[in-house]
């Protein structure tokens, strides 16, 4: 490789301009909350950069997550910005099949040593060959490949939380990458699929500024998922005069009131969906009719119906209420018939 | 498990069970306890019945009370009934209360319910700065401090959670149904337990002076 | 009352009576008997009766009590002290701590977290058991859960019986109707020579000992060793409403100190002979004298009854007012305006209102009721036996200027009162704070009001003419 294409000719060959792409640096920019200035300087640093090597691992997943990347309803800077990264290894994508593939995963490792960037998607199985590729499970595959990479970027929930194979029962024993690899920076990017803009976001900080970005509690990018869904849904005013849809075909779901009722997880869901929406800002759940699933959050599965609200208390029916109103009066009912066996042996007592 | 399915799961759960079994433990262990008979003749053959009506005239004190009494009463009543309406008439609340019962009625707006909780919480503040300024009148024990804060603490993490102060709001959210088991799990335990009290006490006291002849 | 000085005084003014009385009950802390019993004994005494006597009853208000404090001032002994333990709430607490450890439902959880109860706390909780309670069930009134604390504190006396607690003047006076089944030295002799005096001096006959007689009247002790004027008025009454009566010498005791100390076998041995006697002499109407307990001795006795006894019970105010209303008394006017006072065991506890209100009103009187009458009357601080208790002197004396206040605001010459004690307390009052007002007994009023021309031992002497 005699010269590597800086992304800057990456943008001229698909025939972007540089106005288009100085407005993805700001948007960006803005987003991840950074310094008014540092547009401009990530618009230098991103069009000089070289190609950053990246392995991409898949484990135990539906590749919607690289779906939700790659098949954008418009060619848009992300996924461009996908094809200027040096992917060396995504057995989606890749061209090269079996042995060749992984000769070159085990050949970037070697070659961008401490530089390159591992991201994962899908969830690791503890029944270590529950799930492998090219005979390596998937856990000696993610801790061989972590071993001289800069960062992990979870790209989705089930890397991030373990997600849907981490349901119960979780047959596979499945665990996020965080419980694996504990030695290098991680960055959540969760989503049912993540949000592309959120992915692009914090691989263009990183190879700009050459930091990873802010996070919060959860691992997940503060400029992403520092905010409620619910706190930035255009459907609030609703919630807040107490309008609310009661099933999806009532006068109150046509008239785009409040889904709070049928399920909509918002209130404890951190993502940006509400406001940067999806498909060129096109729509998101909520404004397609319904409620959030709560995707972006951890154990979101498992978090009781989709169609129970957000109040709802999670322990089935009230047979228990029911059985320890019965043990209580029959316990009350006893160390009252004790007490008055006590008062009569008093009074015996008192009378003899 | 985080903080939040901690609450509305294991931890509501195991509160409502202990709330269930104990006020059904203390109720009949104190009311299938002996009765004691009065065998003297009443004043007139009928009267006694007449003493049930102390279970609702007792609602408000005689006027001759009324000094010492008016604020306390007032501000016994904003708070119960300011508190109740939050109970059973905010959509989350009414959620709860339909995934545990299948019931389900029309919910207030958000800006009443927040009205109403601030309204409770103001009169609960006021009652136990008079309880505070009065010592010689209410004799507080510990228990009466341990039970307003325990009675306090989830209007005021309801109210932060509402209009989303504080922690986060599933922190906060989790605070509130933690608050609200404590309250659970304490109530059949303490003098919290009135809520059924009453009836039975001011029934009892009714017919007493009923079989004299004495309204009370 | 111009009618007042006709009587012939034959007997002392009530004011002297008072304070002989009053020397009287100063030797009586001398003669109470000291305890007897080993302090365990007494403790496991105290217990075990309270253990007995809770029934749903008092453990519903033990437990319902939520400390809001609006019975605090509906006590008479807080208004005038100021203090907290008189709080009525504070009455219970220990009763509640015996109910916790031993008799509610979460009995063993309380035997973890509370203290043991030990002779000491009964003593500490004398004070408020017998000096700060007159078991009025003024608080009763306000309490929003209507506790009937008197009745708790009722309980509580008798636990202080089995502890030996009873305050010295009670002690004395249980004692000496245990033993006698009078007290103050009365005795059936003493009967016996005051119905001599009465027919002697004034010429009004006393049936004694009838063999039956519709009308069964009581008398008590401080009518028969002091006050004389009570029994006279009495038998000038039923003369001249023509009453069929008498006094049965084997029961004629109106008070109660089984009752007022606690001990409720003194009280069902005390009131065994009256109801014999009355059954004896085929009573149909037995007449409690003037003596407040007395009536919730015996006609609200809850050990005994009385629905099926052949005759009927009724407080001497109640039987006045039965009369008048029958148009049986006749009585001159009275010109002057009166307060009625309803002794709490008669009105709040006693439901005795309006008999004592139409005798006033047969004589025309101007009646004024007071701020606080009836089921809320205050109390005059002399009831259930404290009257007699040194200890509660100064209780006593300060919660009567609320009674003071409360007569003065309604402008009356006279405060009629229908209860022996209360009489006692009212002119200990009067006295001490040289009080402008006339105690007045009902009784004696009406005696002293009654229409000699018009009455049936007027028409009976007409025809024996």
């Amino acid at each position: 490789m005699a010269y590597e294409a800086t992304f800057g000719d990456v943008l001229r060959s698909q025939g972007v301009s540089r106005r288009a792409f100085l407005k993805f640096c700001s948007t960006t920019a803005s987003l991840l909350a950074l310094p008014a200035g540092t547009a401009t300087a990530m618009a230098e640093a991103l069009s000089e950069t070289r190609r950053p090597s990246v392995i991409w691992l898949s484990f135990q997943e539906c590749t919607g997550c690289t779906e939700a990347l790659t098949r954008s309803h418009a060619p848009t800077i992300e996924n461009l910005m996908f094809n200027f990264i040096s992917l060396d290894y995504h057995h989606t994508l890749q061209a090269a099949a079996g042995e060749a593939a992984e000769h070159a995963r085990e050949e970037a490792e070697r070659e961008n040593a401490g530089k390159y960037l591992v991201l994962v998607d899908g969830s690791v199985p503890m029944l270590e060959y529950c799930s492998t590729v090219a005979g390596i499970s998937n856990k000696a595959m993610l801790e061989d490949a972590c071993t001289n990479a800069a960062a992990v970027i979870n790209i989705g929930t089930c890397s991030a939380y373990g997600g849907i194979p981490v349901a119960k029962p979780n047959p596979t024993q499945a665990v996020p990458v965080g419980h694996i690899i504990k030695d290098k920076p991680i960055v959540n990017v969760p989503g049912c699929p993540p949000m592309p803009l959120a992915i692009t976001g914090v691989i263009a900080q990183y190879l700009t500024l050459g930091k990873l970005p802010e996070l919060d509690h959860l691992g997940r990018p503060v400029a992403f998922f520092g905010e409620n869904i619910h706190d930035r849904c255009y459907r609030r005013p609703f919630y807040d005069r107490g309008q609310f849809a009661e099933t999806f075909d009532d006068e109150g779901a046509r008239k785009g009131w409040c889904l709070y009722k049928l399920g909509c997880k918002a209130p404890v869901t951190y993502n940006a969906c509400a406001h940067l929406k999806w498909n060129n800002g096109v729509s998101f759940p909520i404004q397609s009719g319904h409620g959030c699933l709560g995707c972006s959050e951890p154990g979101f599965w498992d978090m009781g119906g989709v169609y129970e609200s957000v109040a709802t208390g999670k322990f089935g029916d009230g047979t228990r209420l029911g059985a320890a109103a019965l043990a209580g009066a029959a316990l009350g009912a006893g160390a009252a018939v004790l007490a008055r066996r006590k008062k009569a042996h008093v009074h015996e007592e008192d009378a003899g | 498990m985080s903080l939040l399915e901690f609450a509305r799961g294991p931890a509501i759960h195991a509160s409502l069970i202990i709330l269930v079994a104990g006020i059904f433990l203390r109720l009949l262990g104190v009311l299938v306890l002996t009765r004691g008979a009065d065998l003297s003749r009443p004043r007139d053959a009928f009267g006694n019945f007449k003493g049930y009506r102390t279970v609702f005239s007792r609602a408000w004190p005689s006027s001759e009370f009324t000094t010492t009494t008016i604020y306390q009463t007032v501000m016994a009543y904003v708070f119960h009934i300011s508190t109740l309406l939050v109970v059973v008439a905010i959509v989350p609340h009414i959620e709860f209360i339909t995934s545990l019962t299948g019931l389900s009625w029309p919910g207030l707006p958000n800006f009443i319910g927040v009205a109403l909780g601030t309204i409770a919480l103001a009169s609960l503040i006021a009652l136990i700065l008079r309880r505070l300024s009065n010592p010689a009148v209410y004799n507080s024990t510990l228990g009466d401090y341990v039970t307003w804060i325990i009675v306090a603490l989830p209007l005021l993490t309801g109210l932060m959670a509402f209009a989303h102060v504080g922690l986060r709001y599933e922190t906060m959210l989790a605070l509130h149904i933690l608050s609200a088991a404590l309250l659970f799990a304490y109530m059949p335990f303490s003098k919290l337990m009135h809520a059924f009290w009453f009836i039975f006490s001011r029934a009892q006291s009714g017919l007493a002076y009923a079989h004299k002849g004495v309204r009370i | 009352m111009s009618a007042t000085t006709a009587t012939p005084s034959v007997f002392p003014s009530f004011a002297e009576v008072y304070q002989g009385l009053a020397a009287q009950i100063g030797m009586l802390r001398e003669m109470a008997p000291q305890p007897t019993k080993s302090e365990d004994r007494r403790l496991k005494g105290a217990i075990d009766k309270l253990i007995e006597e809770t029934n749903a009853d008092e453990a519903v208000w033990l437990e319902s009590c939520i400390h809001c404090g609006q019975c605090t001032n509906a006590c008479h002994y807080f208004q005038s002290m100021q203090d907290a333990k008189y709080a009525p709430m504070r009455k219970m607490d220990l009763y509640r701590r015996v109910y916790q450890r031993e008799i509610s439902p979460l009995r063993w959880w309380y035997k973890l977290i509370s203290k043991p109860v030990k002779l000491k706390d009964f003593e500490e909780a004398r004070e408020l058991i017998y000096d700060s309670c007159t078991e009025c069930g003024r608080c009763t009134m306000v309490c929003p859960m209507g506790i009937d604390t008197a009745s708790l504190v009722h309980h509580m006396r008798t636990a202080m019986v089995e502890a030996e607690l009873v305050p010295p003047e009670l002690a004395a006076l249980r004692m000496e109707q245990l033993h006698h089944g009078t007290v103050f030295g009365s005795s059936p002799e003493a009967l016996r020579k005051m119905i001599d005096t009465i027919r002697e001096k004034t010429g009004v006959d006393i049936p004694l000992d009838k063999e039956s007689a519709e009308i069964m009247v009581l008398s008590s002790a401080v009518d028969l060793v002091a006050n004389g004027n009570g029994l006279l008025a009495t038998a000038r009454i039923m003369n001249h409403i023509g009453a069929d009566w008498t006094i049965c010498s084997d029961g004629f005791e109106s008070a109660n100190f089984g009752l007022l100390s606690g001990d409720m076998s003194l009280w069902a041995k005390q009131v065994e002979p009256i109801v014999a006697a009355a059954e004896r002499i085929k009573a149909k109407t037995m007449v409690i004298a003037e003596c407040g307990h007395a009536y919730p001795a015996l006609r609200w006795n809850p050990m005994l009854r009385s629905g099926d006894l052949p005759f009927e019970m009724m407080y001497m105010s109640e039987f006045l007012g039965k009369q008048a209303k029958a148009g049986k008394l006749h009585l001159t006017p009275l010109d002057a305006r009166v307060t009625f006072h309803d002794p709490c065991k008669t009105g709040r506890r006693g439901g005795a209102f309006d008999e004592p209100r139409a005798v006033l009103n047969a004589m025309n009187a101007d009646v004024v009721e007071m701020p606080n009458n009836k089921e809320y009357n205050w109390c005059c601080g002399g009831g259930a036996g404290i009257f007699l208790l040194e200890d509660a002197t100064k209780l006593r004396d300060e919660s009567f200027k609320i009674k003071i206040r409360e007569v003065n605001e309604t402008g009356a010459e006279a405060v009629v009162v229908s209860c022996a004690s209360c009489r006692l307390n009212f002119e200990s009052g009067r006295q001490k704070n040289h009080w402008d007002k006339r105690v007045e007994s009902l009784v004696e009023l009406t005696a002293a009001h009654l229409d000699d021309a018009k009455g049936a031992d007027a028409s009976a002497r007409g025809a024996a003419r």
